[in-house]
Parts: structure tokens; sequence; C-alpha cells
């Protein structure tokens, strides 16, 4: 087959772009382990989420230095612990969200956090906050009519 | 049979490196925001 010499060189251009781009993201997720949040798989009954541990008591558990557990719980419309969640700069915040009714979102602006919080599913993700200030946690899946009001804050001083 | 000419391919490869260009442009400003935020 004859294959034009501008055609092989687009051909080879292509071709390692898409092996670069993999390489880098391949990388990243299984040595560095920077992958999308959810890579552990857990399920709870939506209906009974308020009687089952750890989700019985929603709120912010130190683990370690500068390491938080945050156990969430996303509803219509807002997240439990109602209350601000406060750490000191440079901790490190691991968070396991549930819904107790519908599907809900679980973003903290101007960072990567940024889930999908299933009824059913516990959704897991980590995250350090280095930068002191208030950051905006708030729901970017359209739940129901009061969408607009579920937000929280998170603290970090 | 006569051997054909080979058809000029000059804009089709400009059309492709542009094209490729803005793909890796994208591409590193989304990845070099991912890695900001992280």
């Amino acid at each position: 087959m004859h294959i034009h010499r501008l055609e092989k060189i687009w051909l080879g251009i292509g071709i390692s772009m898409l092996a670069i781009f993999l390489i880098v993201l391949g990388t990243m997720a299984f040595s560095m382990g920077m992958a999308p949040p959810s890579q552990h798989h857990h399920t709870i009954d939506p209906a009974k989420v308020s009687e089952t541990a750890p989700f019985d008591k929603p709120g912010l558990i130190q683990t370690g230095d500068k390491r938080y557990e945050a156990v969430m719980v996303a509803y219509a419309f807002g997240y439990e612990p109602a209350e601000k969640l406060e750490v000191p700069a440079g901790s490190t915040i691991d968070f396991m969200v549930t819904s107790s009714d519908v599907v809900h979102g679980f973003a903290i602006v101007g960072t990567n956090v940024n889930m999908m919080i299933e009824p059913g599913e516990i959704s897991h993700v980590s995250h350090t906050f280095d930068k002191p200030g208030e950051y905006l946690l708030l729901c970017n899946e359209y739940c129901g009519t009061g969408h607009e009001y579920m937000a929280t804050t998170i603290v970090v001083k | 049979m006569p051997k054909k000419e080979e058809p000029s391919l000059k804009g089709a490869f400009a059309s492709v490196l542009i094209l490729g260009a803005f793909i890796l442009i994208s591409w590193l400003g989304v990845f070099a925001l991912y890695l900001i935020r992280n």
C-alpha cells in the first residue's frame, strides 16, 4: 500500500501524541495514585443511612497529624454535618460521602474535588488544603427545587 | 498504464497540524489546571 510522505508525518504525529497522553495518564494513575475518585467500591442501604455506621454520626474526625476524616451525608437540600468543617492549613481530609435520597454532587470550588454522590454508594476522595481560607463545597448535580441552597463551607486556618 | 502524479497534500497537512496543535494546547491547558488545583 502506498502512503503519501505527508500522510506518514501526520499519522506519526497523531500516534505519538496519543502515546504521550496515555503514558502520562498511566504513570499518574498507577504509580502516583492520582486516579479519579471512587476507586474503592462500597455500598450501603440508602434507606438506612442514619442507622449505618459511620454515617449515623457524620462529622470530622482527626485520624493523624494534619489528617482528618470527614464522614458526610448529602441530602435534599444540604450536607451533614451542617456546621462548617474547620481544619488547620496543610491538612489532608479524607472525605467519605453517601446520599440518603437522590443523586447529589460534591464539588469544592478551586480544587479537583468533584464527585457524584449516589444513593447506595459511598464515594471517597482526599484533598490537602494548603492555602488558608474558606472553601465552598456545593452540589453540582441538579437534585430538586432547593438545589441552589445545597452548600456548606470548609474553613482552613 | 502511465504513472499517476501524486496529489499535493500540503493544504491537508497544514490543516492537520493546526488541528493537532489545538488538541495539544487544550490537553496541556486542562492538565496544567489539574496539577495546579491538586
